[in-house]
């Protein structure tokens, strides 16, 4: 299901974002299993017994999906590196990423096709050239300019870098989401604070707090400019993805693999259009402005343009948390699905819902969705509003399970 | 007599356990987590009665844990 020349790539940390990446036109998902990916500790991971739905679920949408494999590896995990990758032939996963080379030579000697993860800190054509050897993509560093990665791109073309497919080298680079304040992820603050290694996927994620600086001389406490100092904004590409397009890239990535499906549908659908809007010569200000709405609605620290447009140093957080407009406020789970009338029972464990309040489901079949809330049923009758222990039915769009929770949206201000 | 519990399931293989205190944990190669050493297997976690001089480095391994899986009680 290819839009047009430059592949979306959208992450997927549990069955619900998978779902919701696939239904908002991703061209590929990437994911990640156990304890051997960079995010570890999102609950609850994927397992290697996942990996055959994943797989099944990408191929039956002709999505590709790629595994990721990028963290440390420790003499210990070769086993079960050994184990995965096995399931990852057996089950057809198009790709893993990866940065050990350990990894990198397993899956040459498998003949798994490998795409090298910006961990590997890619920020030269020499560097491209050696990677060519075992991958067939390479993912750039997240601190080149646009221009350097458009010569990177030139370069590849001009001096013939092959992969190990035989086709031209496909360059992916980071288009949407989190940025870490150390160099392509490599970073300690982490591991030195709580023994919780960021390469191991346990960042706590020191960076996104306030700190004060202490003259010791004086015991005075600075706070430093009033801002996150450590924290960078999100990266986000939307006011200039033409170019980004036109650099000669082809795969662009969203971040996002703790995020929810909310999260992962929004951002994956605005540059989906965004793309499909360039490649048919529509892309306008006017729609970024649009694009650029929808996108404050889910999880954000605000955004930025990275290091693509030649800025020197990161641009920070003026708050905690997130800058999302909208705010979702958890209502209940799903408890029974009408699969002949597509009906979806919910009962509402908390708060309350009205006709007109927007809901949003998140699921595993269902991967996301959104409505305004037009005929609320009560307890199988009609009613205006439904409060904690009611059971409520509405549409649905697929098979409901009772690890499907139900939301309302409001304003990010409304309390 | 303290009682050592390792909520297994949740190990994300770092080592630490292991290089702090190796008479108690060993590394599993099946799966790359760490292993309680004899420890019994109780529902999801795995707990072992320790020694009262294993005890002080035990606690220090709990708070080492980057995960929070370890709990002596």
């Amino acid at each position: 299901m290819l839009h047009g020349k430059t592949e979306l790539l959208s992450p997927a940390g549990s069955f619900d974002a998978l779902q919701a990446g696939i239904d908002a036109g991703a061209d590929a998902i990437y994911f990640g299993v156990e304890q051997l990916n960079m995010r570890t500790c999102s609950t609850p991971p994927f397992t290697i017994e996942d990996i055959a739905e994943v797989a099944e679920r990408c191929k039956k949408q002709g999505v590709k999906s790629c595994l990721t494999l990028n963290t440390v590896v420790y003499e210990h995990d070769l086993r079960l590196l050994d184990h995965i990758l096995k399931e990852v032939q057996q089950q057809g996963i198009d790709a893993v990423i990866a940065s050990d080379f350990a990894v990198i030579e397993q899956c040459n000697r498998m003949g798994i096709p490998l795409h090298i993860s910006t961990q590997a800190n890619i920020s030269n054509v020499e560097a491209v050239k050696f990677f060519a050897r075992f991958s067939d993509v390479v993912v750039l560093a997240r601190e080149l300019t646009l221009k350097q990665v458009e010569h990177i791109c030139k370069e590849i073309v001009r001096k013939d870098i092959r992969g190990v497919s035989g086709e031209l080298l496909k360059v992916e680079i980071f288009g949407h989401g989190a940025l870490c304040m150390a160099v392509s992820g490599k970073c300690y603050l982490s591991l030195h604070t709580q023994n919780a290694s960021a390469n191991r996927g346990a960042c706590v994620q020191n960076c996104r707090r306030a700190y004060e600086v202490t003259d010791l001389e004086t015991g005075q406490q600075l706070v430093v400019d009033n801002e996150y100092i450590m924290s960078p904004k999100d990266l986000c590409t939307i006011p200039f993805l033409d170019e980004v397009v036109n650099s000669g890239i082809h795969i662009l990535k969203i971040e996002g693999r703790s995020k929810g499906a909310d999260y992962v549908y929004t951002v994956t659908r605005c540059y989906r259009e965004a793309l499909d809007d360039i490649a048919n010569g529509r892309y306008t200000e006017e729609k970024a402005a649009g694009y650029m709405k929808r996108l404050s609605t889910v999880y954000n620290r605000g955004f930025w343009d990275g290091y693509y447009l030649g800025r020197k140093l990161g641009e920070w957080t003026k708050s905690p948390g997130s800058a999302a407009t909208e705010r979702k406020i958890y209502i209940g789970k799903g408890t029974k699905y009408y699969p002949r009338i597509g009906i979806g029972e919910f009962i509402v464990e908390t708060g309350s819902i009205k006709n007109g309040d927007t809901i949003m489901v998140s699921g595993s079949h269902i991967g996301f969705m959104k409505e305004t809330m037009q005929t609320l049923t009560v307890n199988g009758v009609q009613a205006g509003i439904a409060g904690k222990g009611d059971k409520i039915t509405f549409p649905v769009t697929a098979k409901v399970t009772p690890r499907d929770k139900l939301y309302k949206i409001v304003g990010a201000t409304n309390e | 007599m303290s009682k050592l519990i390792h909520y297994r399931d949740k190990c994300i293989g770092c080592g630490i356990c292991y290089e702090m205190q190796q008479d108690l944990w060993r590394m599993s190669k099946r799966d790359g987590k760490a292993t309680l050493i004899k420890a019994e297997k109780k529902n999801k976690t795995f707990v072992l009665e320790i020694k009262e001089w294993d005890k002080a480095l035990a606690a220090e391994v709990a708070v080492a844990c980057p995960v929070k899986i370890i709990k002596l009680s």
